[in-house]
């Protein structure tokens, strides 16, 4: 056996001076294509050793210019553009967009249209909500939870599908009101659906509250103060976890929700404190329950209105005065925000969309460094985002 | 239960409670019935307001180009010529019309919002819920009219509307009294 040589002796009295092995950081890349992220979205992580020293965000591998496109678009091909960003929100997202303009244009919308908005609203709400909820323990390695929520998710969906036609971008929004009335029996069969799936919520809850190997992955993981919240304007469930107390839908109400959120209303905003992983899954739950009661009233609101219309007659070529406006609406994720420009032509001068992924995913920096590997996929799959919100 | 409670509520006692009232569920589902459809074998329930394929009514078209024009992404393909119609009563005058000679939708390219048929002022255009299209080849999505004609017979007739709907524009319309010559008004 040769001698060491004095360089080599030398190494090892360093690594043993700074107390153990020597290391260096490691560059990791998380996707693009990764299983662990949903869609596109890549994390540049700095390791030391299993602990995560940086990470990074890196976006825009699905930018399709979405705010470029609306400029070349008129009001009503901008709808089919906008419920595409986050696809699981489409009605919510296609709800900004003509209130948006209805401001701009000073219109106002029939009370029917307004209560059948928002609980399509609500169902969305709901939808979207669902699909976190099976796909985070999915992430966590719990396989059956998904088949639960996509039980109830094809139950709303069927009367989605069934007033609009679409199972995911609805196109059912027109500026005015919404492209046509609903089906003959249609408001008994979202009865029948909101039952349904309140019945067999629990199912689904049993997988989810209590469950040991959730709780342990969860509890106390990827912890996010309200002031880091506020500095990186996360919205939705995920600042409500950290117990930042906001909802568009009560303080600056749209559509119905000035009534459902009221005195007597049944919505309230739901939040926790603890701002771990745990906590944001417990507040989509319970969101989940709120939108339901949120679908009940307005059931019962459309079952004892007058007949009437749900939109508006439009001029043939629809222009948007000149002027300015931002209409943000609560969606499923968080804030949506939409500032529109117009110069009084049939297509906006500028189209600024303010999606709620986009700022929650940047919150990522913070929450992950000094994580361990093992925890990233909790905590990235606790910030609930979409990479299509994310990118635009 | 509270916030306060959940978070210190389930602890390891061994018996891993949360765990066994997971399996309970799984066990209890075993039991009922499926509430899957065997789809290739049974053909899902679709609603006719189901945004599935285009059909085309070719007799209604008038090659007006407003549903291509309206297209978000411009993917529907039209060309026609004119055709002389000769008078049918002496003295009359000559007939021009369009004659369709292409009408192609590019599933491919489609985004299926349905402005089309929205637009379309001769109801030439409408939804069908049928969707097995799937092709090998994407050049293949390209429907020309005699494919998207064949889709018409697919059409289902579109559902009633809710008792408290508006009647429809074309109902308060027909019941509207008619126009009284000028100067006659009463």
């Amino acid at each position: 056996m040769p001698e060491p040589t004095p360089d080599a002796a030398q190494t090892t009295t360093v690594a043993v001076g700074a107390g153990g092995l020597a290391t260096a950081d490691m560059v990791l890349n998380i996707g693009p294509q990764h299983p662990a992220t949903h869609g596109v979205l890549r994390l540049r992580l700095t390791l030391d050793g299993e602990r995560i020293v940086r990470a990074e965000p890196i976006i825009g591998y699905m930018h399709r210019g979405a705010e470029k496109l609306f400029e070349v678009r008129d009001y009503r091909q901008i709808i089919v553009l906008a419920n595409r960003h986050d696809w699981l929100s489409a009605f919510g997202n296609e709800l900004g967009v003509v209130l948006a303009v209805e401001e701009m244009l000073g219109m106002e919308v029939p009370e029917r249209a307004v209560w059948l908005r928002t609980m399509l609203a609500e169902l969305n709400r709901v939808l979207s909500h669902l699909m976190f909820l099976g796909s985070y323990p999915l992430e966590l390695g719990a396989i059956t939870p998904v088949f639960y929520a996509f039980r109830e998710r094809e139950e709303l969906q069927a009367v989605m599908e069934e007033a609009s036609g679409g199972r995911m971008h609805y196109m059912f929004n027109r500026v005015g009101g919404l492209k046509e009335d609903v089906p003959a029996g249609w408001l008994g069969r979202v009865d029948d659906a909101v039952q349904a799936v309140r019945r067999r919520l629990p199912d689904l809850e049993s997988m989810l509250v209590g469950n040991e190997i959730l709780t342990a992955r969860t509890r106390g993981v990827g912890v996010l103060d309200v002031a880091t919240v506020q500095q990186y304007g996360v919205s939705g469930p995920i600042a409500r976890a950290s117990g930042l107390d906001v909802d568009l839908r009560r303080d600056a109400p749209y559509l119905a929700y000035a009534e459902l959120f009221g005195e007597d209303g049944p919505g309230r905003v739901v939040t926790r404190t603890a701002g771990d992983c745990l906590a944001r899954l417990e507040v989509l739950l319970e969101q989940v329950h709120v939108s339901l009661d949120l679908v009940e009233h307005c059931l019962s609101v459309l079952g004892s209105m007058a007949s009437g219309p749900v939109n508006q007659r439009l001029p043939k070529v629809l222009k948007v005065p000149e002027g300015e406006t931002y209409v943000a609406t609560e969606n499923p994720l968080g804030f949506n925000g939409y500032y529109l420009v117009s110069r009084g032509d049939k297509t906006p001068w500028r189209l600024k969309l303010r999606s709620a992924s986009f700022n929650n995913v940047q919150v990522l920096t913070e929450l992950l460094p000094g994580t361990l590997v093992s925890d990233m996929v909790a905590i990235l799959g606790s910030t609930f985002f979409v990479v299509g919100d994310v990118d635009k | 239960m509270n916030d306060e409670t959940k978070r210190n509520g389930p602890t390891n006692k061994g018996l891993l409670p949360g765990i066994l009232k997971g399996l309970a569920t799984t066990a209890k589902t075993a039991t009922r019935t499926t509430h899957t459809h065997e789809y290739p074998d049974v053909a899902p329930d679709l609603p006719p307001r189901s945004r599935g394929v285009i059909a085309l009514l070719e007799e209604n078209c008038t090659s007006c180009m407003l549903c291509a024009r309206e297209c978000p992404d411009w993917c529907i393909y039209i060309d026609s010529h004119k055709e002389t119609v000769p008078a049918t009563t002496e003295g009359g005058r000559d007939r021009q019309r369009n004659v369709l000679d292409n009408f192609s939708i590019d599933f491919s390219l489609c985004m299926y919002c349905g402005i089309c048929i929205e637009v379309c002022p001769f109801d030439a255009l409408f939804w069908s819920p049928q969707f097995e299209y799937a092709e090998t080849d994407i050049r293949d999505l390209l429907h020309d009219k005699e494919r998207l004609g064949g889709w018409m017979e697919t059409v289902p007739p579109p559902p009633a509307l809710d008792e408290r709907a508006a009647e429809p524009a074309e109902v308060a319309a027909a019941n509207k009294p008619a126009r009284m010559p000028r100067g006659r008004a009463t």
